[in-house]
């Protein structure tokens, strides 16, 4: 969690059109939103920053997988929740996410469900937190877009946004 | 036939010696009126010309016997010499007889005196009255008295009347110095009793002859009345002159006269009337039918009569016998009979018939036919079963017929004593043909006999390797499609890769966008937006179809609908879905499996949009063979309680981009479910009601390889 107590997430995609527009809706919902192109940037990430969240593209460069990002990441934090997002899956893929406790969902991503598959991946991490108000009062508050992470720390803590234990 | 026999009574003789008196021997001897009175008189009228003893002896014919018949003053102890027969010559009486003259003996082994004997034999100077009625010379009589020839004895019978002659001889004991005047007298004296006996005899032959006729005709009589059948004698006019009882029933007035029985009797006489006049115009000997009513039972009654005409003696007809025979129930029986054989013959043709035709189709159904009896031996083959088995009744020629002989045995024997009256099994033999083992199909049925008992099995065999060939080929072919169809997947699934990205880019920037639109743009914004959205739902569809990588091999559908339940148990429940899995044993069918679970997640999912309140969804899978127990299908039905497809877009589901979904479908679902289905050479139907739920059915081909 960040210091100004927003929930950090990690979003990964190749393809970074897709990638700025994630980072743009989730930096909208309030969320602390690293964002990073490639596997082994991300790995990177992880291994120096701690995350609340993870949605990592399925497929990345070079024939590196989401999963790579995922395990890496769950090596410090093995509670950690995360999401596969990926245009195709086989069976065995969603097997094996389902079997890793990952979620999965499919591009085109509907964004309702987008947001509520991440606020639920928080929610249920921090189920303790007993934040039942939070999810009414999850709706995007600020619209301004900071964009990237240094506007991270500039995002005032709403009332109702993500709210940091 | 009887003929007169001399008979002698000599105890009478001396009766009539006591009144004898003295008149001329030929007033004497005609007193006799019976021929065996001749010879007592006879003697009588020698002893009374002077010579002392006398003896007449008797010639049987029938015997050859010679035996004294008479004798008058002869030494009784001396008789004996006179007993012999006419076959020992030496005996001087035989020797005299036998010359049919008298003689003189002085001196003979016969008599210690001097003898005469006399032989006679059946003579007369006229003819008999026969002959002379016939006006013939044949006459015995005639013919001994003229003593044309050597009298033999065993032709001593009449050609005329067959009177059978007599012959004696008479012994007369004479003075040593007789006198030819003496023996003249004598001589004389003999041949005139002979004359008369031989009238008396001939009158006795004739009596006897009457006696012998009488019986004749009795007997006849009686032959001619135990006859069952009618026997009548008309005279030349036809008018019946006799009749047996057989007769009387159809041509004689019954005592008890009704009208109906003598119009009958005179009905019967008419047609035997004309029965008769048109026979014996056509010929001699005839016969005909001739229908005859029967005066006491009333009934017709068909007779043969056979006419012959009778003639007397003198050659002239004098009538007709008729002989009637009842035929009724032998032209019945005949007429039967004819039909019987008629019928018998025609269904023997069916039968023939049948059998050719049978046996056409055996020999060209193409199959091999094999007939086995209880004991599963065989008793008839085809001449394609005859390759695989060998001839019925004999060993196996080779071992591969032993191998085919003790494999078909084996089940033959199972079969007949199974429960069902047919089967069909799978069956390797060697085929010599073809050099190799061979998977057939025997099907077999049973004959029973009447008891219920099988008699015989009657098994086809089918060679499965062409069908398989055929059917292998239709999967290989199939395969194919849906690898084509995978194919087309992937390219589209590719390019919808590729537009994905952007696409989720666009579809991100119009979201992001969304509060700094201006009131006038928000129209165009809307419309930004969802035909984005409608896009992205194509570009998911279109993606599905590259999951579709997978082969295409045997695998059992219900897993796949398990799994696709699985899969979708949450939603489902989410959409207050009750879900309801009914499913079959079934065999393996070939497909790929991926397009397979996408078609039933697609109709699933159709299912779960068309229950928006909830409802229940069924699936069911049944496996429904073939009667030729090598193809079949797999069925599949998926119902829902849903809302139901409109009838004018029933006919256009399966099209692309048809959807009773409005904004929020593709309208590809069902048309990739179609052409999954088709690849599969499966069939798809659906049955809808609006408001009342709908029915998917998919027949899924398989076979058995």
């Amino acid at each position: 969690m960040s210091r100004d107590g927003k929930y950090r997430v990690l979003v990964v995609d190749d393809e970074s059109s897709v990638l700025i527009t994630y980072r743009l809706i989730l930096e909208q919902q309030g969320y602390a939103v690293t964002a990073c192109r490639t596997s082994s940037e991300a790995i990177a990430a992880v291994e120096q920053e701690d995350f609340d969240a993870l949605l990592c593209d399925y497929s990345l460069e070079e024939q590196h997988t989401g999963f790579e990002v995922i395990t890496a990441a769950r090596k410090r934090h093995p509670e950690l929740p995360a999401a596969l997002l990926t245009g195709y899956a086989t069976l065995e893929t969603v097997d094996e996410a389902q079997l890793k406790s990952i979620q999965v969902m499919f591009k085109p991503i509907e964004i309702e469900e987008f947001l509520a598959t991440t606020s639920k991946m928080l929610r249920r991490n921090h189920e303790s937190d007993a934040k039942a108000n939070r999810e009414e009062t999850s709706e995007p508050q600020s619209t301004s877009e900071g964009g990237g992470r240094r506007d991270r720390g500039a995002r005032h803590r709403s009332s109702t946004g993500p709210v940091k234990r | 036939m009887a003929t007169a026999e001399v008979r002698f009574q000599p105890e009478r003789i001396d009766a009539r010696r006591v009144h004898a008196e003295r008149r001329p021997a030929a007033v004497r001897l005609l007193e006799a009126e019976r021929s065996e009175e001749i010879f007592p008189l006879l003697l009588e009228e020698i002893i009374a010309l002077g010579f002392p003893r006398a003896l007449a002896v008797d010639i049987n014919f029938d015997s050859g016997e010679i035996a004294p018949a008479a004798a008058l003053k002869w030494p009784r102890h001396n008789l004996e010499r006179f007993v012999s027969a006419l076959w020992t010559s030496e005996h001087q009486l035989v020797q005299v007889l036998h010359t049919a003259r008298p003689a003189i003996l002085q001196k003979s082994n016969l008599h210690n005196r001097p003898i005469y004997i006399h032989p006679i034999v059946y003579a007369n100077r006229n003819l008999c009255w026969e002959a002379d009625r016939i006006r013939t010379g044949a006459c015995l009589a005639v013919q001994n008295f003229r003593k044309e020839k050597k009298i033999r004895l065993e032709e001593q019978v009449c050609a005329t009347c067959e009177m059978r002659a007599y012959a004696a001889v008479l012994v007369v004991e004479v003075p040593r110095n007789v006198s030819q005047a003496a023996i003249a007298e004598l001589a004389e004296l003999i041949e005139l009793a002979n004359r008369y006996l031989s009238r008396l005899f001939k009158v006795e032959h004739y009596y006897n002859r009457m006696r012998d006729m009488e019986i004749t005709i009795a007997q006849m009589g009686t032959v001619m009345q135990s006859m069952a059948d009618p026997v009548i004698l008309t005279d030349t006019q036809h008018r019946v002159m006799m009749q047996n009882r057989a007769a009387e029933r159809f041509f004689k007035v019954p005592d008890e006269m009704t009208e109906g029985l003598v119009r009958a009797v005179e009905l019967n006489n008419l047609l035997f009337s004309a029965a008769l006049s048109s026979m014996l115009v056509s010929g001699t000997d005839s016969h005909r039918d001739l229908t005859l009513v029967d005066a006491i039972e009333g009934e017709e009654m068909l007779f043969e009569a056979v006419s012959a005409p009778t003639y007397g003696l003198d050659g002239i007809q004098i009538g007709t016998v008729t002989v009637m025979r009842d035929v009724t129930d032998l032209r019945r029986a005949d007429q039967e009979l004819r039909t019987n054989y008629e019928r018998l013959r025609e269904a023997e043709e069916v039968v023939r018939q049948d059998r050719d035709r049978l046996n056409l189709i055996i020999e060209n159904v193409g199959d091999p036919i094999v007939v086995c009896d209880r004991e599963a031996r065989i008793v008839l083959v085809d001449p394609l079963a005859h390759e695989l088995f060998g001839a019925p009744h004999e060993a196996p020629r080779n071992a591969a017929q032993f191998k085919n002989q003790t494999q078909l045995n084996a089940y033959i024997s199972n079969f007949t004593y199974s429960f069902t009256e047919r089967e069909s099994a799978p069956l390797k033999l060697y085929n010599p043909a073809l050099r190799q083992e061979i998977e057939y199909e025997i099907r077999s049925g049973k004959i029973f006999d009447e008891a219920g008992q099988v008699v015989y099995t009657v098994s086809v065999l089918r060679d499965l390797t062409a069908l398989k060939k055929v059917e292998q080929l239709k999967v290989e072919r199939r395969m194919l499609e849906i690898e084509k169809f995978a194919a087309t997947g992937r390219l589209a699934a590719t390019i919808a890769h590729e537009v994905n990205n952007p696409m989720e880019a666009i579809k991100n920037a119009i979201y992001l966008l969304a509060g700094s639109i201006p009131e006038t743009a928000s129209p165009v914004y809307n419309i930004l937006k969802s035909e984005t959205e409608r896009v992205a739902r194509i570009v998911r569809q279109m993606l599905g179809l590259y999951r579709n990588t997978e082969q295409v091999k045997a695998a059992n559908v219900n897993i796949i609908i398990e799994d696709t339940v699985l899969l979708l148990s949450r939603q489902l429940q989410r959409a207050n879905v009750e879900v309801e899995t009914d499913l079959g044993v079934l065999p393996d069918a070939w497909i790929a499996a991926d397009q397979i679970r996408q078609v039933l997640s697609n109709l699933v999912i159709n299912s779960r949009d068309a229950m928006p309140n909830g409802g229940r969804l069924i699936i069911r899978s049944r496996h429904v063979p073939n009667p030729d127990g090598l193809r079949g299908w797999i069925r599949i039905l998926i119902a829902d309680t849903g809302s139901g497809i409109p009838p004018e877009l029933v006919r256009s589901i399966f099209e692309p981009f048809v959807t009773t979904k409005g904004e929020k479908g593709t309208g590809l679902g069902l048309w990739i479910v179609k052409g999954i289905i088709q690849n599969h050479g499966g069939r798809l139907s659906v049955k809808s009601k609006v408001g009342g739920g709908t029915v998917f059915k998919i027949d899924l081909p398989v076979v058995k390889l």
